[in-house]
């Protein structure tokens, strides 16, 4: 068993419209990620998997609960302090839509030479160029990108470009909020190799955000279902796709499309109501690992 | 009508006529290089003016305008045409610093009320209404006489501190809009700091917005200091400006010296003119929203 990076301790968020409306976008959540793993969250659209991510980073205050990063209470105000530069540094965040994440008045160099700026550290590799360059190879991207505006580039660059800001500061864990969601499909797969690639090489753990599932199969080793701000069902990703307990997660891996038009015509989709769903919270582990609630 | 095809019709469309697009169509080309040529005459006045403007020539006080004396002297014997060039220096400083100093005050208010919390938001808008509910005249004098006798750097503070106004509103909305943004997000996660999200990722991008206003702030300060000096509350009339070349015309209107009030007036009007051009063109431009997406795309 590896050593535990984030801890998720019953995590809840309510976004306020007026006085008396109150959505439960996270409800009562705990998980853990570990040092150097791949945790996949897949979930419907409003199912507030982004909401959770965005409470990790310290960008929405949650209601209640805690969330321990290297045993670090991030939203208590005394240790956050204490603690600012690593908070900043080692955790990295990485949005849905590049086009919007990157300032469109800066150029890549700039944008990628960033948080070093901010943070005060001097690059690695000789100057702030240098390292940007560096970076934006690793991504997979050549020098001549450095001089241009984030509008200049395609999508999937942008991603890459977003990519490459977050590894200058060697995170030790990257949250990334459904980074492929906005690319076609072709972009998506060189962007889910060049993570895995990534992953393999610099070793971070990482929180992976997706409504695709067979992207998570291919990505992740733990996969968390979550569903109207409930996590409900939590397990190794092989374990989950084959042997899915909970009738949301059936319903989800069953409307997986099948290739082949004879079989999926033959298919039968598992039923699923929302008013079926009987959430008490109460936590059984089906297998090794394999959590689900009920 | 036995292929199955029916033709509905055919509209002969005339040629779409090609209007030829000339480079000078909607720019106001006039104003720039007229605000250029005053510009830079009144830059580099000491390259070609013919007598020292500072000089007080009794022989030849209240002169018209000749041939050694291009447009004639003031009531003190001082050419006229050098000092057109070496006051408009000041004038255009004070325009320049004023508006600088206005602009500064406005982004920054505007910045913290856009993203400080509500309350401080509330509060700092407040007083800007209130600020705005003073005739601005009346500020300008009230911190005038607490500092006391004008000089070139406390007439362009007191006339940027009072007109900071307009552009702390503008301010205030587009960073309202920008800061949900996600970039500002990203850079406020990456640690970055008030004034680096404000000059760095705010500022560039509501840049536009603002041009037009610092431009126009611009004029009002350069009438600001001519109206004041006219008033004989502003600069000394040893100092040379346009606002103080103005302010000996009271003897002018007794005694018939027209080119006292016409010149500098005239320069004065032409300058504000200009930059009022040029202002209303960068909103014109501005109102256009042109993307700047790149034409080679990969």
């Amino acid at each position: 068993m590896r050593d535990e990076l984030l801890a998720v301790e019953n995590l809840t968020y309510c976004f306020r419209h007026e006085k008396h409306i109150a959505i439960q976008a996270v409800d009562n959540l705990s998980f853990q990620i570990r040092e150097g793993e791949i945790l996949g969250l897949v979930g419907e659209s409003g199912s507030g998997k982004s909401t959770m991510a965005r409470c990790i980073m310290n960008i929405y205050r949650p209601e209640s609960g805690r969330i321990l990063y290297q045993g670090i209470d991030v939203w208590n105000p005394k240790e956050f302090r204490r603690h600012k530069r690593l908070l900043q540094t080692s955790r990295q965040f990485i949005f849905q839509d590049s086009s919007s994440s990157l300032n469109p008045k800066q150029t890549v160099e700039q944008i990628i030479a960033e948080p070093l700026k901010i943070h005060g550290q001097k690059p690695e590799r000789g100057t702030f160029r240098g390292e940007a360059a560096f970076q934006l190879n690793q991504v997979g991207l050549g020098e001549e990108c450095l001089d241009q505006y984030p509008n200049q580039l395609s999508g999937g660059m942008r991603q890459r470009v977003a990519i490459a800001r977050a590894l200058t500061m060697k995170p030790r864990l990257l949250v990334a909020d459904e980074p492929i969601a906005s690319l076609d499909v072709s972009i998506q797969a060189q962007m889910i190799n060049l993570l895995k690639r990534l992953q393999k090489e610099h070793g971070f753990s990482m929180l992976f955000i997706a409504h695709d599932l067979a992207v998570v199969h291919y990505l992740c080793d733990r996969v968390g279902v979550m569903y109207q701000g409930k996590l409900l069902e939590l397990g190794p990703v092989t374990e989950v796709f084959e042997n899915p307990c909970h009738t949301y997660t059936k319903s989800l891996i069953g409307a997986i499309p099948i290739p082949d038009p004879r079989l999926e015509r033959a298919r039968v989709l598992p039923e699923f109501e929302k008013e079926n769903l009987e959430w008490r919270g109460q936590k059984t582990e089906v297998s090794f690992g394999h959590f689900v609630w009920r | 009508m036995d292929n199955g095809f029916v033709l509905a019709g055919i509209r002969p469309l005339p040629a779409p006529r090609c209007e030829k697009e000339t480079w000078y169509k909607g720019r106001p080309v006039l104003s720039f290089c007229l605000f250029f040529l005053i510009a830079a005459g009144c830059l580099f006045c000491e390259a070609f003016i013919p007598k020292d403007p500072t000089f007080m020539d009794f022989y030849h006080a209240n002169t018209a305008p000749n041939s050694e004396f291009w447009f004639g002297t003031d009531t003190m014997g001082r050419d006229i045409f050098s000092m057109i060039w070496y006051g408009g220096r000041i004038s255009l400083l004070i325009g320049l610093l004023g508006a600088g100093i206005s602009a500064f005050i406005g982004i920054l208010l505007g910045a913290i009320s856009g993203l400080g919390p509500e309350w401080l938001d509330g509060l700092l808008m407040r007083f800007t209404e209130l600020f705005l509910s003073i005739p601005n005249l009346l500020l300008v004098l009230l911190l005038q006489a607490f500092l006391g006798e004008a000089d070139v750097w406390s007439l362009s503070f007191v006339i940027g501190v009072t007109s900071w106004t307009n552009i702390a509103k503008v301010v205030r909305t587009e960073v309202r809009q920008l800061r949900g943004c996600e970039y500002v997000i990203a850079a406020r996660c990456a640690g970055a700091g008030f004034f680096r999200i404000v000059f760095i990722h705010l500022l560039p991008n509501f840049f536009a917005s603002i041009l037009f206003m610092a431009v126009m702030n611009i004029r009002s300060a350069v009438s600001a200091e001519a109206a004041l000096s006219f008033l004989g509350l502003g600069l000394p009339l040893e100092v040379i400006s346009w606002g103080s070349m103005l302010s000996l015309s009271e003897q002018a209107f007794l005694s018939g010296l027209w080119w006292l009030i016409l010149i500098p007036g005239v320069f004065l009007i032409m300058t504000l003119l200009c930059i009022t051009n040029i202002g209303n063109y960068i909103r014109k431009g501005k109102s256009q929203t042109v993307s700047p997406q790149s034409p080679h795309l990969r």
